[in-house]
């Protein structure tokens, strides 16, 4: 009977129980839902911060970091700013946006050489054909010079000349630069010869000095003449416009151990240490050269130099300063570019400096004395047997020379080959007179014709033609034919 | 000439002169005959005038066969060899002109008119 209430009563308790568990139940739940709705609230802020600092980030990047970048690669005194939050750097962001601007660096270096190779080679091609017209004009002018005398128009004609050779000279070392051949092809030439053009490429060659000391002969391969004249040219070039414009600039040729250095010292201001590393690494050869790094205007000359020191294994070094206060170059030609030339037999141009070598003096020396005995020394024999000083100069050489007597060998004979082809012009010897236009038989004619004349008068006053007479005709030939040989021809042709 | 250099000269003949053109001594002419005085040159002369100075070692020449020695225009001589005469270096003669021969036809008629002078009728 009991259990139908207890049943009740059990039932309700449970049920209040389990409905006080479902209560508690659900309050925890709605407490941990509200907590979680705080978190997803903060996270979502959080988000929308990160979101708007990674846009700054980004606009930070393209605004600022990449125009910074692109110009570092040009001016490097440019500073490429960082991330906008130093948080950025650290985390992975930092690093991904880093990869962006490396990237454009490297695209950007391959655009600005593929840009330059395209500049150059549309300069290489028009300075390639001015380098030809200017050429031919050199021939034109050179011929006119050839062909007439006049002082004023080959005054016009040296100065066109001139005018012509410094513009040959940029357009070549244009093209140089632009990584183009010389242009032209001489033979092999006296180094002295080389250097001597490379001076007259230049405007302020007046106050080049060239002091010649090596041995007369010296020569260049045929494929060097033209590259070392276009280095001298440019060094000679620099030395004039960094120094005042009275002052020397000194070239010395001499012999060093592993072949020829060319030395230019100038009397200018110098190089400061800056400007003498960025000059020795352009000569130096060893970066390829970008025509938007040489300026504007850009200067072309040491780049030429480095350019064709590196094709021709010469060597430029302007590390040291020159005595004289300026800049010393020096130009060194090994010498496996080196070669010989007979100087008797193909002498330097007239307006190369002499050398100062004591082996071309004692060559001199050696002929004018051998002249009375042997006289056939061969020029060239043990230039350095004869004990001469050094501090001879030229032209002190030339003072002893210049009374070698005529009839040495050598060089004499060489000068004196050519004469006979031009014995119309100087008729030293006269030509044999054709023997019935000697002077004797005119002569012999004009007595026979007196002596006729008086016979005939005679004649004709004395009435008479007798043979004296006659005789007197045929002895007047015979003693004039024979009294002229000892009087000379015009004496026999006067009477 | 035999022995000349074939090719494009490297070294210009204004710089031989430094650039003049008007001779010291306008009447050296082509075939004015040039030689040197045997006076020592002095230091400091130029190149090329030394090279001119060389050249007459030898014996006289005449300008144009100097210019075909030294390579150089005769007009360049021509300065060259103006500033050595200036300084005593060399002398220069007029050219030597080419003798005409006499005509016997007009030799005749002189003597014949000297004789109608010596023996008037």
């Amino acid at each position: 009977m009991i259990e139908l209430p207890d049943l009740a009563t059990g039932g309700l308790a449970v049920g209040m129980v389990s409905a006080l568990a479902l209560g508690a139940g659900l309050l925890r739940a709605q407490r941990q839902q509200a907590r979680q709705r705080a978190e997803i609230a903060a996270l979502r802020r959080q988000l929308d911060g990160a979101a708007r600092g990674f846009t700054a980030e980004i606009e930070h990047l393209a605004a600022r970091r990449i125009p910074a970048a692109a110009q570092q690669m040009t001016h490097s005194h440019v500073t490429v700013p960082g991330p906008l939050s130093p948080r950025i750097a650290e985390s992975p962001l930092g690093p991904a946006l880093e990869q962006v601007l490396n990237g454009m660096r490297v695209e950007l270096a391959a655009q600005r050489t593929r840009i330059d190779a395209a500049a150059q080679a549309g300069m290489r091609g028009a300075t390639r054909e001015i380098q030809a017209a200017l050429y031919r004009l050199q021939d034109a002018l050179r011929g006119l010079q050839q062909k007439y005398d006049d002082p004023e128009l080959t005054q016009t004609l040296f100065r066109l000349d001139h005018e012509n050779e410094q513009s040959l000279r940029r357009a070549q070392v244009a093209a140089v630069v632009c990584g183009a051949w010389v242009g032209l092809a001489r033979e092999e030439s006296h180094l002295v010869d080389a250097v001597t053009g490379g001076q007259a490429r230049l405007a302020g060659y007046h106050r080049i000095r060239i002091h010649n000391h090596l041995t007369a002969g010296t020569a260049l391969v045929s494929h060097a003449v033209e590259p070392v004249a276009i280095i001298v040219a440019e060094l000679l070039d620099n030395a004039l416009r960094h120094s005042a414009p009275d002052t020397d600039v000194v070239v010395n040729l001499e012999h060093v151990h592993h072949g020829v250095c060319v030395t230019v010292d100038d009397a200018g201001l110098g190089m400061t240490q800056e400007e003498r590393a960025r000059a020795q690494r352009l000569v130096a050869g060893s970066e390829p050269i970008l025509l938007t790094e040489l300026g504007d205007p850009p200067r072309m000359g040491l780049a030429a130099i480095g350019q064709l020191t590196r094709q021709f294994d010469l060597g430029v070094d302007l590390s040291s300063p020159s005595p004289y206060g300026g800049v010393r170059a020096v130009l060194r030609v090994d010498s496996q570019l080196l070669s010989r030339i007979d100087p008797e037999e193909r002498p330097p141009a007239a307006s190369a400096a002499r050398s100062t070598r004591p082996a071309d003096r004692d060559d001199r020396a050696s002929r004018k004395e051998g002249s009375g005995e042997a006289g056939t020394e061969s020029p060239g024999a043990s230039p350095t047997a004869h004990g001469y000083g050094a501090e001879h100069d030229d032209a002190s050489d030339t003072a002893s020379g210049h009374h070698a007597p005529p009839d040495t060998g050598g060089l004499p004979q060489r000068r004196r080959r050519p004469r006979p082809t031009a014995t119309p012009a100087t008729p030293a010897e006269p030509e044999p007179i054709p023997e019935d236009r000697r002077p004797e038989r005119a002569a012999a004619a004009l007595g026979a014709l007196q002596a006729g004349t008086a016979a005939a008068r005679s004649a004709a006053d004395g009435g008479d033609v007798s043979i004296d007479a006659l005789g007197a005709v045929s002895d007047g030939v015979r003693e004039t034919d024979h009294t002229d040989h000892d009087h000379d021809h015009e004496g026999g042709t006067a009477r | 000439m035999t022995g000349r250099r074939g090719g494009r000269p490297l070294v210009p003949a204004y710089l031989s002169t430094g650039g003049v053109a008007r001779p010291s001594r306008p009447q050296l002419e082509r075939l004015s005959v040039l030689r040197s005085t045997g006076a020592p040159a002095p230091t400091g002369l130029p190149a090329a005038q030394l090279a001119l100075l060389d050249a007459l070692d030898d014996g006289s020449l005449t300008v144009v066969e100097a210019a075909a020695l030294l390579r150089l225009p005769v007009s360049a001589v021509r300065v060259l060899a103006g500033e050595l005469i200036d300084r005593d270096l060399a002398a220069s003669r007029a050219p030597i002109p080419t003798a005409d021969r006499f005509d016997p036809d007009l030799l005749k008629r002189v003597a014949d008119g000297l004789r109608a002078l010596k023996h008037p009728r």
